[in-house]
């Protein structure tokens, strides 16, 4: 009784920190424990099993961007060997949907940050801004080496996309100007319009307790 | 000083000699008896009722506790850590995610956007997949004195600790030794008793005796474990010439089934125990055990088991196609080597009632000998076995599909999950090939838009979308 009291205690400080319920912690903390193999912390090791994730084109960026710094919102740079279940939930954060209770402040806040965890996805040598060189490899993770798109398509299109955001942002440049790469505030700009709040969201459940009862059970 | 400890050495000694003597002549009368005879006394389950009686008034007085107290006793059940949207295609997904963007070029090429869908699915996976759920030991939600689940055991009142305190005594104590008592009977009768039939000539003989030698040996072994076993349609039972497939949950599996029929097992030769246990079996009966290096070699597995069923003397194979201890929640994929041999396939579906005892083998947490003890000192191992009508392959079926029939019967039928996943995947990765597959649709979503010619093959699952994005766009 007593171990649950402290670890409450505990989840109250993380409810408040990341904004997840206490219901949605402890079932996220039971997921922690799956994943972990009810070890203390996760590797990146742990996370590379899971089959879903398996299918997903960005996998590796998926899963470095649970292991950066950058977003655990405390102003530290590079990378986690293995992470508990306090930096686990601050990423889980990032995708948490707004309530009826966000005002519209908070709502721009959130939806800065989720536009940071993708502009940190893309930035790998966090220098502040996506050169050509780390836009060309996610999309060439995004694209299959054989078929359809062949590897000098992948260029191409991470060279158009590139030179439309330079367009976008820097209307006037020069022809010798060189564009540096994307800084935070052109890749805000260019996905102004994009409605994120549904797409970049996932619904975490609130629990309902069902009792089920000994004996009676059905089986 | 002598005189003085001597008589009470020899009351010692006498004590000791009667209590052995009347364990083992009880031992005999209640359980040995029976199993040779095949009878059941019906002893089991009275046990099992009043287990299930004092689980029932534990729960009650918890309940009752925890109202006085007000928390929340029972652990919360999820079906599910987040809401999944209704499943979409990559197609439909990407392009509900550039409908709200405000498209940049008049014709949709690659958007920046559509990194945003793999990367939400890729953090929905990471919160809640079908398969790392499988691979661990099922949470109980009420609480069975053995306190598998921990959440569930507090200090409510003296009564049920001391209850708890009672059934660990009982349990290590009485129910522990006695258990182990049997099973080395069991397996050292199997051992003996199947070496002094195969040395006999006569080959029916051979045959009758050694099918009541090894039911005997498992009804033993049954009753070693304290098994509860109802089977359900007893008129499918697997006749000779055919496969039986089973989902596979525990080692113990075997012995629950082959409690009730005479079977053929598969499998690789071990050293040690379970080795001279799988000689000796050899002598009486025809077992399939293959070498380390011939499980390798596909062919050589599909020939013998074809010789094996062919032979319409011979008795049903016995086979798990999953391949490896799932958590009796859901059924894997079946491997499809056992499909391929072309002969009836009798499939069975075994659950486990898990407030007696958890059945499950975890591999990576439990070694054999650490398991079979946590078994054995379980209250019970309760469970039902349905024999389902038999199935064979029909017409342009090929293997892959009538696994997938036969799986989905046995999932059905026990209550399981059926999914899609393999069974290997408990040690494995998954192979790259999935990747690509994913990475294959993406380009093809970017290149389909602009080849209407190529349309035909790849897009085949929304002709009536593509055109009125193609004409909304055109339209822009």
């Amino acid at each position: 009784m007593g171990a649950s009291q402290t670890r409450s205690g505990k989840y109250q400080d993380l409810a408040d920190k990341t904004g997840f319920s206490l219901e949605q912690i402890q079932n996220l903390y039971k997921r922690f424990q799956q994943l972990s193999g009810n070890e203390e912390t996760i590797s990146k090791e742990n996370l590379d099993s899971i089959p879903a994730l398996a299918n997903n084109p960005i996998r590796k960026q998926i899963v470095d961007a649970f292991f950066d710094k950058r977003n655990q919102h405390q102003g530290e740079v590079g990378s986690f060997e293995e992470i508990g279940f306090e930096q686990f939930l601050m990423v889980m954060s990032h995708f948490r949907p707004p309530t009826l209770k966000t005002t519209e402040e908070e709502k721009e806040a959130l939806r800065k940050e989720k536009l940071r965890f993708l502009f940190n996805m893309h930035d790998t040598d966090n220098d502040g801004t996506i050169t050509l060189e780390e836009y060309r490899k996610v999309v060439e993770e995004l694209l299959s080496k054989s078929g359809a798109i062949g590897q000098e398509a992948a260029k191409a299109i991470a060279d158009a996309a590139m030179l439309e955001v330079a367009s976008t942002n820097v209307p006037h440049m020069a022809p010798d100007d060189f564009y540096e790469g994307i800084t935070f505030e052109h890749f805000e700009q260019i996905l102004k319009g994009l409605e994120m709040e549904s797409r970049m969201n996932i619904r975490f459940l609130d629990v309902d307790t069902t009792t089920m009862r000994c004996g009676k059970t059905t089986s | 000083m002598t005189w003085f400890t001597f008589p009470a050495d020899n009351l010692l000694c006498w004590w000791i000699s009667i209590s052995i003597t009347v364990w083992f002549t009880l031992l005999f009368a209640f359980i040995i008896v029976p199993a040779i005879l095949g009878v059941s006394l019906g002893i089991r389950r009275l046990y099992m009722r009043t287990l299930l009686k004092i689980f029932e008034w534990a729960t009650s007085r918890m309940e009752m506790g925890a109202k006085e107290k007000n928390q929340q006793l029972y652990k919360p059940y999820s079906s599910g850590i987040i809401a999944k949207e209704p499943p979409s295609s990559l197609q439909q997904g990407i392009q509900q995610l550039r409908g709200s963007a405000s498209c940049l070029r008049s014709e949709p090429e690659f958007e920046m956007a559509d990194i945003f869908y793999f990367c939400r699915r890729g953090v929905e996976s990471i919160v809640d997949d079908e398969v790392t759920k499988c691979f661990s030991a099922q949470e109980l939600e009420s609480w069975n004195l053995l306190t598998r689940s921990d959440y569930n055991f507090r200090h409510i009142s003296l009564r049920l600790t001391v209850l708890w305190g009672l059934g660990l005594l009982i349990r290590y104590g009485v129910l522990l030794p006695l258990r182990v008592t049997l099973a080395v009977t069991g397996i050292s009768l199997l051992l003996v008793l199947t070496t002094l039939v195969g040395f006999l000539p006569n080959r029916e003989l051979r045959f009758f005796l050694s099918e009541k030698v090894h039911l005997l040996c498992y009804r033993i072994c049954v009753r070693a474990l304290t098994a509860i076993i109802t089977y359900h349609h007893r008129e499918n039972k697997p006749k000779n010439g055919g496969i039986c497939v089973a989902n596979h949950t525990t080692p113990i599996d075997v012995i629950i089934l082959a409690n009730d029929g005479c079977y053929s097992m598969v499998g690789q030769v071990h050293g040690g125990l379970m080795g001279m246990i799988q000689r000796a079996m050899v002598k009486s009966s025809p077992h399939i055990w293959f070498e380390r290096s011939e499980v390798k070699d596909r062919h050589l597995v599909a020939k013998r088991l074809g010789d094996h069923v062919a032979d319409k003397t011979k008795q049903p194979i016995l086979i798990f196609p999953e391949g490896t201890c799932i958590n009796n929640t859901s059924v894997m994929m079946f491997k499809k080597g056992s499909f391929e041999i072309g002969c009836t396939v009798y499939p069975v579906a075994i659950k486990y009632d898990p407030r007696f005892g958890d059945a499950f083998w975890n591999s990576s947490k439990f070694g054999m000998v650490n398991y079979l003890l946590r078994m054995m000192s379980s209250w019970a191992i309760v469970c039902s076995v349905w024999y389902l009508p038999p199935m064979n392959r029909e017409e342009g079926e090929d293997a892959v599909q009538f696994a997938n029939r036969v799986k989905a019967a046995i999932a059905a039928q026990g209550g399981l999950v059926d999914l899609i996943w393999d069974g290997g995947l408990k040690r494995a990765k998954v192979k790259d090939a999935f990747k690509e597959e994913q990475q294959k649709l993406y380009s093809k979503v970017l290149v389909g838009e602009h080849e209407q010619a190529d349309d035909k093959h790849l897009e085949d699952e929304n002709p009536e979308e593509d055109k009125s994005h193609r004409d909304s766009a055109n339209g822009q």
